[in-house]
């Protein structure tokens, strides 16, 4: 276990929960784009967390069996695509639209996105803390070589 | 902690260092248990350094200290068994499931855990602060 172990998790959340946030971020500037290099619509992204397994060498592991995944904090597995359907707003007289006079929106809900924001930031200063505590342990510690 | 260095400064010393390491322990698990927060399916962690502590002090119960004898014609009070060595081990709680996403990890609860242990250890390098000072001044001859 090193020095620094405690700091490096909170790290790793703190690096996962910004790039949730960069994500969210990208899905509300892009709640009304209607092209997208692929064609149709900008479709909602979701970042998929996922435990790190590592950490302390005799806990690290095996990644199916939960008891010896061990300390590696979080990581980031893939940016995936929501794959619910597209919004659809009648309006005949948009260049988009369809044969039937719908418009594709892409299926991003702003309220939504504003709720996993503010997750992800609550989520982000208890890393921050988790980290400051760490540091004031670390602080304590070294203390005792003074005095 | 015993073995890192030949000299002992006593049992209060390698105690508080035992706590101090302990603590460390267990903050790197709410670390785990907070940097993945949002993780779907994750299991929270803890450490019961407390109760290594405990055995380490050759106390099984974990919440009263025995009566050590040494005849049998003593009297023992209270729980004693012999001294274990520190060692804490991480545990995983599978217990329940309190959120949709199969996570059992309640950020209060580890905001709280934290406060807790980082002042626990701050109080356990306080007072090991202070019996080296004392060990110096007992070298030293008290002339500062």
């Amino acid at each position: 276990m090193g020095f620094y172990s405690s700091v490096e998790i909170s790290a790793s959340g703190l690096s996962a929960e910004r790039l949730a946030m960069d994500v969210i971020a990208n899905n509300i500037a892009n709640a009304n784009t209607t092209h997208t290099p692929g064609g149709g619509p900008f479709k909602r992204q979701l970042v998929v967390f996922a435990q790190k397994p590592g950490g302390a060498p005799e806990t690290a592991g095996d990644p199916n069996d939960i008891e010896k995944l061990g300390q590696g904090g979080v990581e980031v597995l893939g940016v995936e695509q929501d794959q619910s359907p597209d919004r659809l707003v009648f309006d005949p007289s948009n260049p988009d639209a369809d044969a039937r006079g719908y418009v594709h929106y892409p299926n991003v809900s702003v309220v939504k996105e504003m709720v996993d924001m503010m997750a992800a930031s609550r989520a982000y200063e208890a890393n921050v803390s988790a980290m400051q505590e760490a540091r004031n342990m670390t602080n304590a510690a070294l203390n005792i070589l003074r005095s | 902690m015993n073995d890192v260095n030949s000299v002992s400064f006593g049992p209060t010393v390698d105690t508080l260092s035992n706590a101090i390491a302990g603590a460390d322990m267990q903050q790197t698990a709410i670390a785990e248990n907070i940097a993945n927060v949002n993780t779907p399916g994750y299991r929270r962690q803890s450490v019961s350094f407390k109760d290594a502590l405990a055995a380490a002090e050759g106390d099984s119960s974990g919440d009263d200290l025995g009566m050590l004898t040494n005849s049998d014609r003593q009297f023992a009070l209270g729980s004693q068994a012999a001294p274990q060595p520190f060692d804490p081990q991480v545990q995983v709680d599978t217990t329940d499931k309190m959120r949709v996403d199969g996570s059992n990890v309640d950020v209060d609860q580890e905001t709280a855990q934290l406060a807790q242990n980082s002042g626990y250890s701050q109080t356990m390098a306080q007072l090991l602060q202070v019996q080296f000072m004392r060990l110096r001044e007992a070298i030293t001859e008290q002339t500062h």
